[in-house]
């Protein structure tokens, strides 16, 4: 058998100009003109919104109390209502409550709930089915995802026709912070997987896990007028370009989470409008200040000394984003803007290195794509490691190694977290009872400032507090904070009412009540 | 020949079963367990604790392995760890989507892929059978995913924005309800394939149209149409029979690039779905399924090698 290869060429010549004559024809064919007009004025009723969001997979679930996934994220944002969560500015909204007042001492909270709130079936929400709530999230055998970081509480209690009552085993002057998670959405009594009704926006017509769900407005919403659309539909992507290409092709009104790098393209193209937004979202690398060489406070500074973190933003996120100063909770009243911003400074941290003895520090740096942008920080870091004489290998693994039994032993590696204030992200990541205490900080004149500040009442002293605590973790802490990222969407030209969300949750916060289409 | 047949399937259940062994000695040696993948990073100890127990992640591994192989034999292909329910119910759906993919796109690069093939044989070294030979080499050149990105540039999103470009059916409707969403998928599989059974089949078919028989039926004056078909045809189909087989086994491996790149909802979507969620038993389940076609189109390409080749066949039956 021969295969004949040869191409002569005058076949060639032929071939070549069938292409070039094909050329101006798709050039004209790529631009197109947007016919659709930006929408304006009053927010239009009706319509079905279809959101591309990333990530999901079989295990899938529409369980209000334990969301793991960004679709089961979406999903719960859109059923479910908890008591308070925050708005788009970060600040605290009441939602299922209408009041959450507490005691003098910070031990006692007292939520009212809102006059006529219903679920979806229209029944109205007592203070019982408040207390169900609770218990399920609370459930010793089956702890919920929010149990982690409300050990403090100890009873719930109906107190009234709308009370119901917070004990708290130890005060806690930020406890509506705590309250203020979207995994702790309020349902009925009686409830079941088999009818999944809250009081959200949006009530259940359909689910398929790993693929989509579907859901129509409900008509018992407590927001007047809202939500907009009379359909939402969630539809699962486990990868990013098909994600892209259904909206460029039109096949979804709004996608979560662009890639950085496509920014840019998408900007160009008249029919789509890309949402940036702020948020207090941080990628940090993670140092064991219980493990050699990062017991020792100098390699610490130092290899927090030889980041440059203006060149971080961007080449890891393009610039979607802004610089970090090794702290975190910026949207923080108490946030410590007050500490120098912390710039790269090779010649000192080669200077620490030595003093502490490491002149030639080799050290490995566990990777996983676990955010966009991750792996790229960590390639980037061990660049500008080099120029102290630093050697960091580079250990990449996948995203269920790295968050499988050894994640949180890692000596050196990365973490992702979402917007949270000073003290409950100190509650999840930096006290010895913590359920992500990556970088085992376990700083006695922290715990102790910390403590005292989550039963000080009075704000200012509080303020003051947390403000030492903050200047604790800039020297000596074990997290390299280099930036925040922006959260970057984009949805096409028709839709409107989606803004800039601070929480770290991607479209308006899967805030769909406000979204309308032109 | 039904002996033969009977022998390779005795041997392909054998295959099957050391397949079932390795795939699930490989899913344990990956770290991780499932309890821990479901959750991610939003595992609290007490919720990875809740949901192995859940799973009865704690039982001996032996002990999994045998009561699933049991279920296996009895219809029951177990319990997927990431919906919680039977992986039967999981894969239903999925099977029939992707069969319906590999089917079309079986069906599609064979006759095209035979019909170009003799074609350009026929016309051999004429300007028609350059360019075949240039145009297939080169797509046979490139992987499964540049082929399906250019296909989504080219007819989706960019040149010509004229079919969808990810298959988007609605929850409870079969994925052929909406056919045009099925066409990108679809050509990217017989564009992959295509190529390779076309240049198979020119190379047999050249050689055979120089053959002393073909020669000798041209000579007694029948027709060179009756000469393609009757005489040529049926000594060029054994050999190529072989390149489809191999050809459409691999397609059951590269439906699920493809599923993936296009979001269809297969069994290689579920597959890369359950490696990710360590859902040993859904990842079994699969494997054997692609593991099962690529036996059985084997075997069909073996019989159709016996049943065209004259000399084979009276061996075999005797």
């Amino acid at each position: 058998m021969s295969f004949d290869k040869r191409i002569s060429r005058r076949n060639f010549l032929v071939g070549s100009a069938v292409l070039a004559g094909t050329a101006p024809l798709l050039a004209a064919c790529g631009g197109r003109s947007g016919a659709v007009t930006v929408p304006s004025g009053p927010p239009r009723r009706g319509g079905r919104l279809r959101v591309g969001v990333t990530g999901g997979g079989a295990s899938d679930t529409l369980d209000p109390h334990i969301p793991a996934t960004s679709p089961d994220i979406a999903r719960v944002r859109n059923l479910y209502e908890p008591l308070l969560y925050r708005d788009h500015d970060y600040e605290l909204e009441m939602l299922v409550a209408e009041s959450l007042t507490s005691s003098p001492d910070a031990t006692t909270w007292t939520a009212t709930l809102r006059e006529g709130i219903k679920f979806h079936d229209g029944r109205p929400v007592t203070p019982a089915d408040v207390v169900a709530t609770f218990r399920r999230i609370l459930d010793p055998d089956d702890p919920k995802s929010g149990a982690a970081s409300l050990t403090m509480l100890g009873d719930v209690v109906a107190t009234g026709d709308r009370q119901v009552e917070f004990r708290l085993s130890e005060a806690s002057t930020v406890f509506d912070d705590y309250l203020a998670q979207y995994s702790l959405g309020v349902v009925p009594a009686d409830f079941s997987m088999d009818n999944p009704v809250g009081t959200g926006p949006f009530r259940l017509q359909g689910f398929t896990p790993g693929l989509q769900s579907s859901f129509v407005r409900n008509e018992h919403y407590w927001r007047p007028g809202q939500p907009y659309v009379d359909e939402l539909v969630l539809i699962n992507f486990p990868e990013d370009d098909a994600r892209i290409n259904a909206l460029l092709s039109s096949q979804v009104d709004a996608i979560d989470q662009v890639p950085v790098a496509l920014v840019e393209v998408l900007r160009s193209d008249e029919r789509l409008r890309v949402l940036s937004a702020q948020t207090g979202t941080w990628l940090p690398f993670t140092m064991r200040v219980d493990r050699p060489p990062f017991d020792d406070v100098r390699v610490r500074q130092a290899l927090r000394l030889v980041v440059d973190r203006e060149q971080m933003i961007n080449q890891v996120l393009s610039g979607q984003g802004r610089i970090g100063n090794d702290l975190y909770a910026p949207f923080d009243p108490a946030y410590a803007s007050e500490l120098p911003q912390r710039k790269q400074d090779i010649a000192q941290a080669r200077r620490l290195l030595a003093e502490a003895g490491h002149p030639n520090l080799d050290i490995e740096l566990v990777t996983a794509p676990i955010q966009a942008g991750a792996v790229e920080a960590a390639q980037v870091f061990q660049q500008q490691a080099k120029a102290a004489g630093v050697n960091v290998r580079l250990r990449r693994l996948d995203t269920t190694t790295f968050f499988g039994e050894n994640y949180l032993s890692w000596d050196f590696a990365q973490s992702f977290w979402y917007t949270r204030n000073y003290l409950p992200q100190v509650a999840n990541g930096a006290l010895p009872q913590s359920p992500y205490n990556e970088t085992h900080w376990e700083d006695p004149e922290f715990l102790d400032l910390v403590r005292r500040a989550d039963r000080t009442v009075d704000r200012a002293e509080r303020e003051e507090l947390l403000k030492q605590a903050q200047r604790i973790e800039y020297e000596r802490g074990g997290n390299i904070i280099w930036g925040f990222m922006n959260q970057v969407d984009a949805f096409q030209v028709y839709v409107a009412g989606l803004v800039p969300d601070r929480t770290g949750l991607p479209l308006s916060g899967y805030s769909f009540r406000e979204a309308w289409l032109g | 020949m039904s002996r033969l047949i009977i022998r390779r399937l005795l041997v392909s259940l054998v295959v099957l079963w050391l397949v079932s062994l390795l795939v699930f000695v490989a899913t344990l040696l990956l770290p991780g367990d499932p309890a821990r993948a479901i959750l991610g990073q939003q595992a609290t100890p007490d919720r990875i604790a809740a949901l192995q127990a859940q799973l009865n992640l704690d039982a001996p591994v032996w002990e999994r392995y045998l009561s699933w192989l049991g279920g296996v034999f009895t219809g029951d292909l177990g319990t997927s760890a990431a919906t919680q329910g039977p992986v039967n119910d999981l894969l239903g759906d999925r099977i029939g989507a992707s069969l319906v993919l590999l089917v079309t796109a079986a069906v599609l690069s064979t006759l095209v892929g035979l019909a170009l093939g003799t074609w350009s044989a026929v016309r051999r070294g004429r300007a028609a059978d350059h360019t075949v030979s240039g145009i297939s080499l080169v797509i046979a050149a490139l992987p499964e995913f540049v082929i399906g990105v250019a296909l989504i540039v080219l007819l989706s999103t960019t040149v010509f924005p004229l079919l969808p470009s990810v298959t988007l059916a609605p929850p409870g409707e079969p994925v052929w309800s909406q056919p045009l969403q099925l066409i990108l998928p679809v050509l990217t599989l017989t564009l992959v394939v295509t190529p390779y059974i076309t240049r198979m089949m020119r190379a047999t078919m050249s050689e055979v149209l120089d053959s002393g028989y073909v020669e000798m039926a041209r000579l007694k004056g029948i027709p060179e149409r009756t000469v393609l078909t009757r005489h040529a045809l049926p000594h060029a189909i054994g050999p190529v029979a072989q390149v489809i087989a191999l050809q459409l086994a691999w397609l059951a491996g590269g439906v699920v690039v493809v599923e993936f790149l296009f979001r269809y909802p297969g069994v290689g979507q579920a597959l890369i779905d359950a490696v990710n969620n360590r859902d040993v038993e859904v990842v079994q389940a699969i494997t054997l399924l692609i593991a099962a076609v690529y036996i059985v189109v084997n075997l069909l390409a073996d019989i159709v090698g016996i049943v065209t080749n004259p000399r084979l066949r009276t061996e075999v039956s005797r």
